[in-house]
């Protein structure tokens, strides 16, 4: 068995340790011993939705969404719509999730064009790299930047969030999880969009080791397309769960001390209620 | 300064001293940032007044790594030189630690002592440059090392970290000397219009180039017209001869720079350097191309600050700082205590202690900042890969040691075929002494970790008698200097 694995951008939406989803990948595939073939797809190459079975695309922050937003629209994004819509599987993490949706609006007020897969659209509050903050300090405290625990079917995602302003979803778009610790999407309890295989999730960086049973919910997606339903045979996975045991127990631990904190202070969504409080569903 | 400004700085200098004393008699640490803080309340001007009392100004060192062993080196070349340097502690280095060094080194009646050979060394953290530099009204010299992706919960991303130092920088007087890594393409490109005079230093020994790149490398892109930039060579992450094809901006030529650098195992390195006054040949006491790196910054800034060539020789004579390799004697191992805060530092580091192939015992360590900076994910861009099977039975500790198993597992650290048995116990302590036990009689034994764990292995060592207190040592050093 086989799988091609479609990795978008490698050289520039891999600003935190986005190697490790693409590593959690292979390496759950090669221990069960299902064949990766790697693509990485760079600025330029299209997206052939007949080839690709499992797309990802990692973190990036404003200068690196500016860098791949016009290519993503333009060159890749028709193939990956394409593909999604055959049943391939995707994972899009942090700053290539808001990319995902139809556009992403700066806080400087310039917009940059999505791939348009998820009915999404993610607006920020100010821009950092317009100088629109005075101070770091300034910065940081107008993002939601902490651990993120999400509720999916009957589990729990565990990771990190770092983003600036909130991402909305249209009437089509289904979240992918309800938030029980953190900001998730933009405060309503909603966190990430999921479209058929596809994923979208502010939990960046390496989102995957830490939670084996998303990769394999991608990887399993990404296998019956061309071998219909196949059994994964369980690994053992005893080291990733005490990792996600830790970090669920300091997620707590943060999620006392941010309690009452209003994380987003702007109506960012054109006629939404002022205020939008953080911290979903708690 | 009129009677009532001076009356409240002596007040606020001797509020600082007393709130230093206390905490360092209560035993809460060494009191690094608290004492300044207290003093700015009181007296908001007293940092700017103190600084601008300095008689041979202050050089300014900023950066993401090598900060601090840079200023090590250059102090020692400005004591070689006859000079005093008024140096802050390793870590203190936002606006209120460079203010309670300040109150350190005053008298009660709030001035600094008349010594017409007292330079400040102010390692300065790049965030809070901007505060800083607005301080500090006219430095001889700003020295910049390198900017790498770092704590990204911290400082974002590194095109706003260096958008912001860039508009800070422009605050500087039209005299500082700016200082800076022409093999860094963030850093070379800093501020280009300002008139400033530039003095680049760089590695020309293109024998040290790395096979291919950093697969965890995050290249800028040109920092003029934001296209892909080409490298000749790469030494590591970022760091290289690199050039733009698309608007023709290339790494400025440096006037300081490394003519030939030989790695010596995992403690020194031979290097041959070249000013625009001398060559010289010097053997840096710290291992790896990192420090390569630092010790040339430090002889750019030497040359800046029109230091006497036989002052650079005092390189050799540097002992590490603080938790940099610091050396510490353990019932009959030699352990050394190294600071890895991100990814690059991790690599480098593993890098320069297995760089010779042997296999050696090394404890590996993470912790976050108990929930200010939760986020571990840069281990994914450590390069654990190309030094798998070379650390028998290693120990993984700190409070995210299981995620740092996690990425050892990926890493192949785990794979049935080797035969490497990998512990993981939290509790630093307890997973010293079982490294500590694991380590063959007479090795060394190597603890590489983010702050927390070291520190917390530090006090242990401390409280065991094996190592004096870090604020002791320093105070030595500044006595030597200073009197306080």
């Amino acid at each position: 068995m086989k799988i091609t694995l479609g990795c978008l951008y490698p050289d520039i939406m891999s600003t935190y340790g986005d190697r490790g989803n693409v590593a959690t990948l292979q390496r759950r595939c090669e221990w069960r011993g299902i064949a990766v073939e790697l693509r990485e797809l760079r600025l330029g190459d299209r997206a052939e939705p007949d080839e690709l079975d499992l797309i990802v695309i990692g973190s990036g922050g404003e200068s690196q969404q500016r860098l791949i937003a016009g290519d993503l629209h333009e060159v890749k994004g028709p193939g990956i719509r394409e593909a999604v819509r055959q049943g391939a599987a995707a994972l899009a993490v942090g700053g290539g999730f808001e990319l995902f949706g139809r556009f992403s609006r700066s806080g400087a007020g310039s917009e940059l064009p999505g791939a348009g897969l998820f009915d999404a659209w993610t607006i920020g509050h100010r821009a950092i790299l317009s100088d629109q903050y005075d101070s770091l300090t300034e910065a940081r405290a107008d993002r939601a930047l902490g651990d993120l625990v999400v509720r999916w079917h009957d589990r729990l995602l565990v990771g990190f969030e770092n983003h600036n302003g909130g991402t909305y979803l249209g009437p089509t778009a289904a979240p992918l999880g309800q938030v029980v610790s953190g900001v998730g999407n933009n405060g309503d309890g909603s966190e990430g969009v999921q479209l058929g295989n596809a994923v979208g999730t502010h939990l960046r960086g390496p989102c995957l080791p830490r939670n084996p049973a998303l990769a394999d919910f991608l990887i399993s997606a990404a296998l019956r397309r061309r071998h219909g339903d196949v059994d994964l045979p369980p690994l053992a996975d005893d080291v990733e769960l005490a990792a996600r045991e830790v970090a669920m127990r300091r997620a707590r631990m943060a999620s006392r001390t941010r309690r009452g904190r209003v994380m987003l202070r702007r109506p960012a969504r054109p006629g939404s209620p002022a205020g939008v409080q953080a911290g979903g569903r708690r | 300064m009129n009677s009532v400004a001076s009356a409240r700085r002596a007040f606020a200098v001797s509020m600082g001293k007393a709130v230093r004393d206390g905490s360092r008699r209560l035993g809460k640490g060494n009191g690094s940032a608290v004492p300044g803080a207290v003093a700015m309340v009181i007296d908001p001007g007293m940092l700017a007044g103190l600084a601008s009392e300095i008689p041979q100004g202050a050089v300014l060192v900023t950066g993401s790594n090598g900060k601090g062993t840079t200023c090590r080196l250059l102090a020692g070349a400005m004591r070689a030189a006859g000079l005093h340097p008024i140096l802050n502690r390793e870590g203190s280095n936002q606006l209120s630690g460079l203010a309670t060094t300040l109150v350190a080194s005053s008298g009660r009646f709030g001035h600094l002592p008349a010594d017409d050979r007292a330079i400040g060394l102010f390692e300065v953290d790049e965030g809070s440059f901007p505060g800083i530099v607005s301080q500090i009204g006219k430095p001889r010299a700003l020295v910049f090392t390198n900017v790498f992706r770092d704590q990204l919960d911290r400082y974002l991303e590194p095109a706003y970290l260096t958008s912001m130092l860039e508009r800070a920088m422009r605050e500087l007087p039209a005299d500082t000397t700016l200082v800076l890594n022409a093999d860094d393409p963030r850093v070379a490109y800093l501020a280009p219009d300002m008139e400033n005079p530039r003095l680049y230093f760089g590695i020309q020994d293109t024998g040290l180039a790395r096979e291919g790149t950093d697969p965890s490398s995050d290249f800028p892109r040109c920092p003029r017209c934001g296209s892909e930039l080409a490298y000749r060579c790469v030494f590591y992450a970022h760091l290289g001869h690199w050039s733009c094809h698309h608007c023709g901006l290339a790494r400025p030529e440096p006037q300081v720079r490394l003519t030939k650098v030989d790695l010596l195992g995992s403690a020194s390195s031979r290097v041959q350097a070249a000013t625009p006054a001398a060559e010289i040949l010097v053997e840096v006491p710290l291992p790896g191309l990192y420090n390569a790196y630092n010790a040339v910054a430090a002889l750019a800034a030497a040359t800046a600050c029109q230091l006497p060539d036989r002052a650079f020789l005092a390189i050799e004579r540097v002992t590490p700082s603080s938790l940099r390799m610091e050396r510490i004697e353990v019932t009959g191992h030699s352990v050394f205590l190294t600071l890895a805060k991100n990814a690059n530092g991790y690599t480098e580091v593993l890098r320069a202690v297995l760089g010779d192939g042997q296999p050696k015992r090394i404890m590996l360590g993470l912790n976050d900042c108990e929930g200010k900076q939760p986020d571990t994910s840069w281990i994914w861009d450590v390069d654990f890969e190309s030094v798998s099977g070379l650390i028998p039975s290693p120990v993984i500790t700190g409070n995210r040691a299981y995620d740092l198993t996690v990425r050892l597992k990926y890493a192949g650290w785990l794979g049935a075929t080797k035969a490497t048995t990998l512990t993981t116990e939290p509790d630093p302590v307890r997973a010293f002494q079982l490294a500590l036990a694991r380590t063959p009689s007479g090795e060394p034994l190597w603890l590489v970790s983010t702050s927390i764990v070291l520190q917390q292995i530090r006090r242990w060592l401390r409280q065991q008698g094996f190592v004096k207190e870090v604020w002791r040592e320093q105070d030595q050093l500044l006595a030597g200097s200073v009197r306080l």
